[in-house]
């Protein structure tokens, strides 16, 4: 699938502000599952420069300070995206959860490159009552992979999805115990469940295309960022599961950043210096492209 | 020289080996302090040679201290102690009852060792420094340590000093730990150990020098026969190396402190000073285009090279800990695009993890093909099994640390802990043991320190400094000695009260005279100095509230004199001068209602309760305490612009605060003290003013403080005038109160020689408003307000008149056109004076208006920073 891409994010601002710095993580990656080109950023007001780097975790993420006094600031981010169809792995004669644990504990050179996925992170620390829960989603005989997707559907039918319910700083056991949250908060839950059992475990930032109820015109606008899980199982690498859908994230899943919790990839950081309060608004289109406009091209 | 290593412990402490036949015939007659220390000496010492003779530079001290005498000494180390004040060295001390500044210890006895030792140990040290910047290099690089299972992958991603946006945050330069330092101690092997590293912004190096320069002033006899090394040289390799890496001749260098708060602030003062360099917090500058900028009074001034004593990760609110205030948004992007170097650079913090020594040998084979050459203490890292095993085993002979040094957790000694403590202990690592680090502990060797009047031994560990210099180090020649408060108890930290030392590297002949500060003219050729613009607010916070305490003292000092007159008459006289008086007091200090309460019978029967809390309550704005507080916060946040006599009268200043914040009972109900107090005081200010104006140079630091100081002088002048005049008063009681108005200008002594004893308003107010050349006169004061605001800097329009210069000049007018007939004069049937009310009122308006244009102009302007993190939950979206 092809797809446009418009994510933007304004704030604004009961008072002036007079500079602003910010951090974007907004563009697509491109991967093996899917190509990103035409990548382009506008800000307004216009900062003098906007650098482009790549951050640790390999996510192309732009800085740039705006220094006028603004009292509203836009930032559109608008790609446009190819993905591809995965096949889904075939699991039926992987090791069992228990050797995939033993496994990940015996190779060290693999420890080095995981571990930082395996340790507590910003936002992802757990406790007892979360270790519980997700070992009473892995059955140990069978293999980390059913049990990934055992957890995902826990999470999927046990919990309600709710906005404005939790806020980034709700811990996960609150989550946990609410049954209750975003995209993000099952994402930081199943991520918490894997790590406390002794897998690696990354975040996925990202998009995901909505289709509006049957017979309806699709709105602009009604899109959304997503977030979902990335696993590491030892036969077959990274894979990824999206615990709010109770999916495998296939097509429809668009990869802007890998990082080990919301705080490595949020889409938009950023310091201001003013005196007042602020309003915030996302808008998030996902495009499909017509084929024949594809072919035109 | 050494110890042999096979040589016991338990031979060591045989004390009768310590004192060796040949000693005893030189000290037969009198005992003298060598002998005497020698009996105290119960472990191995630094006196002391592997064979238990006195060590000749260690007697060639003796010598000079016995010299000097036991007494004599006590005598100088009061001096030194005196000395350390008078010059504002202080160490802020954490949760101290009020946050007070703890004085700097100094120990008189210096730490020696000898040149050839040194020398040996300055190999080790430029090893070690060589190791830790190739494995900063590596760890934010190759990874090869870990990959190749070296040091294990947890000391890096479980290290709270590893920040991932600092990966690609490097120094143009072959080396990226520029400035290294380590505590080393002597252990039982008679070799100096390496305990603990210092690798992000390490202090002492500035201590270290104040140490050096007290004691060459106090003590110099104890050098006498040696040849000692000097710590410049350090210095001029920092200052070269700072000045390679800027590529630039004139580079902006700014001394980034965290603030007055932080605990060796007056360090960063110091070295800023001393170096040259600008001193700056983190609000001073700002990322612009790319760029670090310093926010002086004369606009932006770009930075090239920052030295920071900011930790790594409060250096950039946007990319490290959200919630710092200290550091600077963007800073790190600027350093990464090579548009400012900072010095050590974020990210080194993760060398000081403590269980990263337990890995110094392999990793210094594997980066470095070597053997180390200074030991470190015995370390376990708890993440591995079988040293876990070990630790719990042995914990007992072991001190158990936090590895991340940033945890607050005081190191625990095994040796002194109880059976439940132990096990308690055991109980903690096990739930986390990658977080547990456990060292032998070792003992260390003892080092003579003056305590209570005798000389006794205590343990010490050498705080010592390294710098990069082309491609190699350069060694501190001499160091930061800390030994221990309390006996047997190695606490050398000055959070829990070591006292410090110099510290003497010794030769016998004159060493090569090392090289002076060699630097090229044009590093010298820089008459430009910045003026950041917080440092200007507090210049000018000084002279307003220096002066706001000097206008209410002269106030409260002659109120206080009609009070004592008036006991005379029984209190039955003088009843109206002394409600006007404490009228226009009340106003002055705007401490409503004060006297200006509807029944005032009892107050004005007994005014002293509230006098008292107008000098000593430091809770009451506008009293002198509150105000004096405010002046001395101020005078330490720009400590960097004193020289040391000015700190001597700040020194005193602060003095005066402490009697007035904490007076004896007895002498809160005394009229006498609180004269005498007050008196002393706006002694101690008018030398501050007088230094200032002596010293300082002619620069916006120098104008920004008068100008303050002549506003608030100017302000409290005219509301004591208009509080006392514009009603019109019985002449007898005016009479009386124009003497008291001249006093409170310092022209009482002028008048009667141009007027004799006739006292009237006009003559009264010509002289106070309109005098020529009288320091204390409106007139005058505003012209001289008015030269030193245009020479302030001008950045927009440089040959028009500024808002600020404008105020003035509209005020200076209005003073110099009115008529004095006019402004004594009342209306038929009035007794309010309106002309002079009018006048006053205006002057009193423009004038107020000078402190809002000049903080438009050149103050910072206080924003308060907020972090965003694109918050999603917020949005009106739907997430899925």
């Amino acid at each position: 699938m092809k797809y446009n891409l418009i994510h933007t994010t304004s704030y604004t601002y009961f008072e002036k502000v007079h500079h602003y710095h910010s951090l974007v993580c907004l563009r697509p990656q491109s991967l093996a599952t899917q190509i990103c080109d035409d990548f382009s950023l506008e800000i307004s007001p216009r900062p003098a420069q906007i650098i482009e780097r790549k951050d640790f975790f390999g996510n192309i993420v732009h800085y740039f300070s705006v220094h006028q006094p603004h009292q509203v600031l836009t930032v559109t981010a608008k790609s446009t995206v190819e993905s591809f169809a995965q096949k889904a792995p075939d699991y039926r004669f992987d090791m069992t959860t228990l050797q995939a644990r033993v496994h990940l504990e015996k190779i060290k050179e693999l420890r080095g490159d995981l571990l930082q996925y395996m340790l507590p992170s910003p936002f992802i620390t757990w406790d007892e009552e979360i270790r519980l829960f997700a070992k009473s989603c892995f059955p140990e005989n069978r293999s980390l992979y059913e049990g990934v997707r055992n957890l995902c559907h826990r999470i999927f039918s046990e919990f309600t999805f709710m906005s404005n319910y939790t806020t980034l700083y709700t811990p996960i056991k609150t989550v946990l115990r609410e049954r209750k949250g975003v995209c993000q908060d099952f994402s930081h839950l199943a991520i918490a469940c894997l790590r406390s059992l002794g897998f690696a475990a990354r975040y996925v930032s990202g998009y995901i295309e909505t289709l509006p109820p049957p017979g309806k015109e699709k709105l602009q606008g009604t899109d959304a960022s997503h977030a979902w899980v990335s696993v590491f199982i030892p036969e077959h690498g990274w894979c990824e599961f999206d615990p709010t859908n109770d999916m495998i994230p296939q097509e429809r899943h668009i990869i802007t950043a890998y990082g080990r919790d919301y705080s490595d990839v949020a889409p938009l950081k950023g310091v201001i210096f003013s005196s007042g309060r602020h309003n915030l608004s996302v808008s998030v289109d996902v495009l499909p492209l017509k084929e024949e406009i594809v072919a035109d091209k | 020289m050494r110890l042999s290593p096979e040589m016991s412990k338990s031979h060591l402490y045989d004390t009768s080996r310590f004192i060796p036949a040949t000693e005893k015939m030189i000290t037969e007659v009198k005992k003298s302090l060598l002998k005497l220390y020698q009996q105290r000496i119960k472990s191995y010492d630094e006196i002391l040679d592997a064979q238990g003779q006195v060590k000749p530079y260690w007697k060639k001290l003796f010598e000079n201290l016995e010299k000097l005498g036991i007494n004599e000494l006590e005598v100088r180390n009061q001096e030194v102690i005196n000395k350390l004040r008078e010059n504002g060295v202080t160490y802020n001390v954490y949760g101290t009852p009020d946050e007070m500044s703890r004085p700097w210890r100094l120990d008189p006895i210096p730490f020696l060792l000898e040149k050839k030792e040194w020398d040996d140990i300055s190999k080790g040290l430029k090893q070690r420094a060589t190791l830790l910047d190739l494995m900063l290099k590596d760890i934010y690089g190759p990874q090869l340590l870990i990959k190749n299972g070296i040091i294990p992958a947890e000391l890096v991603y479980d290290n709270s000093g590893f920040f991932r946006p600092c990966f690609d945050v490097k120094i143009a330069a072959e080396k990226q730990l520029l400035m290294y330092a380590a505590d080393i101690a002597r252990g039982p092997d008679g070799r100096m150990w390496i305990v603990d590293n210092r690798t992000q912004a390490p202090s002492g190096s500035g201590y270290a020098v104040e140490n050096r320069s007290v004691m060459s002033k106090i003590l110099p006899e104890l050098t006498d026969g040696m040849f000692v090394s000097r710590l410049s040289p350090f210095f001029t390799s920092l200052h070269q190396q700072v000045i390679a890496l800027s590529h630039k001749q004139n580079p902006c260098i700014v001394y980034l402190t965290p603030g007055s708060r932080n605990e060796t602030y007056f360090e960063h003062a110091y070295l800023a000073a001393s170096l040259g360099y600008t001193l700056v917090q983190g609000d001073d500058l700002m990322v612009r285009d790319g760029f670090v900028w310093l926010k002086s009074i004369e606009g932006l001034e770009k930075v090239d090279v920052i030295i920071r004593r900011v930790d790594d990760e409060w250096c950039d609110p946007l990319e490290l800990r959200e919630d710092s205030r200290l550091g600077v948004p963007g800073l790190l992007q600027a350093a990464r695009s090579g548009n400012v170097c900072i010095i050590n650079p974020p990210g080194s913090s993760v060398l000081e993890n403590s269980a990263l020594l337990a890995f110094m040998a392999p990793a210094c084979r594997f980066l470095l093909n070597e053997e180390l050459l200074l030991p470190s203490i015995a370390t376990w890292w708890c993440g591995q099994p079988n040293e876990l095993q070990f630790v719990l085993d042995n914990l007992p002979k072991l001190i158990v640390k936090k590895a991340n040094r940033k945890q607050v957790f005081r190191s625990k000694f095994g040796s002194s802990l109880s059976e439940q403590a132990l096990e308690d202990l055991k109980k903690s690592i096990l739930q986390a043991p990658h977080e547990y680090v456990a060292q032998e502990e070792i003992s260390l060797s003892t080092t003579p320190s003056l305590v209570n009047g005798e000389l006794e031994p205590r343990l010490a560990a050498i705080r010592v400094f390294l710098v990069a210099h082309d491609n190699d180090y350069q060694v501190m020649q001499g160091g930061l000695t800390r030994s221990s408060a309390e006996k047997d108890r190695f606490a050398v930290s000055n959070q829990h009260g070591g006292v410090s030392k110099d510290t003497w590297i010794i030769s016998d002949a004159l060493p090569a005279q090392q090289e002076r500060m060699v630097l090229n003219r044009h590093d010298f050729n820089n008459p430009h100095t910045s003026l950041p613009s917080r440092s200007a607010e507090s210049l000018f916070w000084i002279g307003r509230y220096g002066e706001r305490v000097m206008a209410l003292a002269k106030l409260l000092q002659i109120i206080i004199n009609v009070l004592q007159e008036r006991r005379r008459f029984a209190g039955a006289l003088k009843v109206e001068q002394l409600d006007i008086l404490l009228q226009s007091l009340t106003h002055l200090t705007l401490t409503y209602p004060g006297f200006l309460i509807e029944d005032k019978e009892e107050m004005l029967k007994n005014p002293y309760p509230e006098l008292q809390s107008l000098v000593y309550d430091s809770y009451k704005m506008g009293s002198v305490a509150s105000s004096l507080t405010s002046l001395v916060n101020n005078l330490i946040a720009v400590s960097d612009k004193w020289n040391y006599d000015t700190w001597r009268v700040i020194y005193q200043i602060k003095n005066s605060l402490n009697k007035i914040k904490h007076p004896e009972k007895s002498e809160l109900t005394k009229a006498n003290n609180m004269q005498k107090v007050l008196e002393k005081l706006s002694n101690r200010i008018f030398t501050f003013y007088g230094i200032v104006t002596e010293t300082m140079p002619r620069e916006s630091g120098l104008y920004v403080l008068e100008t303050g100081k002549l506003i608030e002088r100017i302000l409290s002048k005219i509301s004591v005038l208009r509080t006392i005049f514009t009603i019109k008063n019985e002449t007898n009681i005016e009479n009386d109160l124009i003497e008291l108005v001249l006093i409170n200008h310092h022209l009482l002594v002028q008048y009667r020689q141009i007027y004799k004893s006739h006292f009237s308003l006009d003559s009264m107010l010509d002289m106070v408003l309109l005098g020529q050349n009288l320091p204390y006169s409106l007139a005058y004061q505003l012209d001289t307000l008015g030269t030193y605001v245009s020479k302030l800097p001008k950045t927009t329009q440089p040959h028009r008149l500024n808002q600020a210069e404008k105020a003035v000049l509209e005020a200076s007018t209005k003073v110099k056109l009115a008529d004095i007939n006019e402004l004594v004069s009342t209306a038929p049937d009035s007794t309010f004076r309106a002309t002079l009310d009018k006048l006053l009122a205006d002057v009193f308006q423009h004038i107020s208006d000078v402190t809002n244009h000049l903080t438009d102009l050149y103050f910072t302007h206080t924003e308060i920073q907020h972090a965003l993190l694109g918050i999603i939950e917020n949005t009106a979206t739907h997430e899925i």
